[in-house]
């Protein structure tokens, strides 16, 4: 099956790819978007004092 | 002469240092008239097949953001410096682990449970994690591993130079865009784009030698918007950390976050600020020194909220 990557999607904030699968005719058989990136702000926030967590997640998206 | 080939590139990052460049205004045409972009992700649209296809040594100067927190950011770390010339590890995530190095006080096994499991917004009954390579019907796919530790961007490659803050100041941008352009770069592995002095030698607040009994927190207590954090009890990173930002968060009524990292001479900037911070609280007695040590809010991350990742610590031992 041919496949066509984009790899990385580009201008906008954060990290994508698309993987498209085409069929013999052409056509878009199947088509995966992906996401190869965490931090785990979600995670590392914990236990934090209240005021410190604005000054840190505003480091999630700084666009 | 012939133009510059230039990337920047963003591994574990927000993308603030990307904008912090857009935010030299309209001095970024200087910049295109100077250089050509070869890699830009936030802005231009070339892909990591066309970085394949360079011959190494192809681009002039890197920008990289962005800690090491997974395979792809290693593998590009690894990819752009055999594609450039110069290496530049900028801003605080790839100049000392940055905000995404907090998540060292944990492991992968930690974060991953947390966030795809137990956090409130996530609907997983069957505990699916992300895997490196998942087979579909059409094939395979794959995502980057995540890694247990996240790493300034020397612990992978080498770098010639450092741009450190969270994010770096425009003006200090624009000084290193001009050095790079004129071919006035120091000797390689210097830190470029800030002082060799301390927070504490730029900073505007008034300092009376007073010795702290006790320390306090910004949601309870409202500071002195003239006097210095420290003399006051707000934990302030401006002893041990590098000038050049024009205080701007002290300006700003927020004590130096420490993001500019150690100053010349400092090996660990956390170390160095539990050194300061001793030095400069009175007590009788070692039951007062712990009630007052006791005070520092969160002192791990508050002395090491940038800077983990490339600490002498690295990362909490599990």
């Amino acid at each position: 099956m041919n496949r066509i990557s984009i790899d990385p999607i580009t201008r906008l904030e954060g990290h994508g790819k698309i993987e498209i699968f085409l069929a013999d005719d052409g056509s878009v058989a199947n088509c995966y978007f992906q996401v190869p990136e965490l931090r785990g702000f979600e995670k590392f926030v914990e236990g934090m004092p209240v005021e410190e967590v604005p000054r840190v997640v505003s480091r999630i998206c700084g666009v | 002469m012939a133009k510059l080939k230039l990337a920047s590139y963003w591994a574990a990052a927000c993308g603030g240092c990307d904008t912090a460049i857009l935010d030299i205004h309209e001095k970024i045409l200087d910049l295109a008239a100077a250089a050509d972009i070869v890699l830009w992700p936030i802005a231009t649209d070339f892909k990591y097949a066309d970085v394949d296809a360079m011959p190494d040594g192809h681009i002039d100067v890197t920008l990289f953001h962005g800690a090491i927190r997974n395979s792809e950011n290693k593998h590009l770390a690894k990819l752009l410096r055999a594609k450039s010339k110069t290496l530049v590890a900028f801003g605080s995530c790839a100049h000392l682990g940055g905000i995404p190095a907090l998540a060292n006080l944990f492991n992968k096994a930690q974060v991953f449970d947390r966030v795809y499991r137990k956090s409130p917004s996530t609907d997983n009954p069957q505990g699916v994690e992300p895997q490196p390579t998942t087979a579909v019907p059409e094939g395979k796919l794959t995502i980057p591993e995540f890694y247990d530790t996240v790493r300034p961007l020397d612990h992978v490659v080498d770098v010639d130079y450092y741009v450190p803050g969270c994010p770096p100041t425009p003006k200090q941008i624009w000084n290193v865009v001009t050095a790079i352009v004129g071919g006035q770069l120091p000797p390689r592995g210097s830190v470029v784009g800030a002082s060799d002095k301390t927070q504490c030698d730029e900073c505007q607040r008034k300092k009376n030698d007073k010795k702290v009994l006790g320390f306090k927190r910004i949601a309870t207590t409202a500071p002195d918007p003239d006097t210095c954090f420290l003399e006051q009890g707000f934990i302030c990173m401006g002893p041990v950390t590098r000038g050049g930002c024009d205080t701007r968060c002290q300006l700003s009524g927020v004590a130096c976050r420490g993001c500019y990292g150690p100053p010349p001479g400092v090996i660990d900037q956390g170390a160095k600020a539990i050194s300061a911070i001793a030095s400069i609280i009175e007590a009788k007695d070692e039951a007062e020194v712990e009630r007052i040590m006791e005070e520092i809010p969160d002192p791990l991350r508050s002395f090491n909220r940038f800077g983990i990742g490339g600490s002498l610590l690295v990362r909490k031992a599990l």
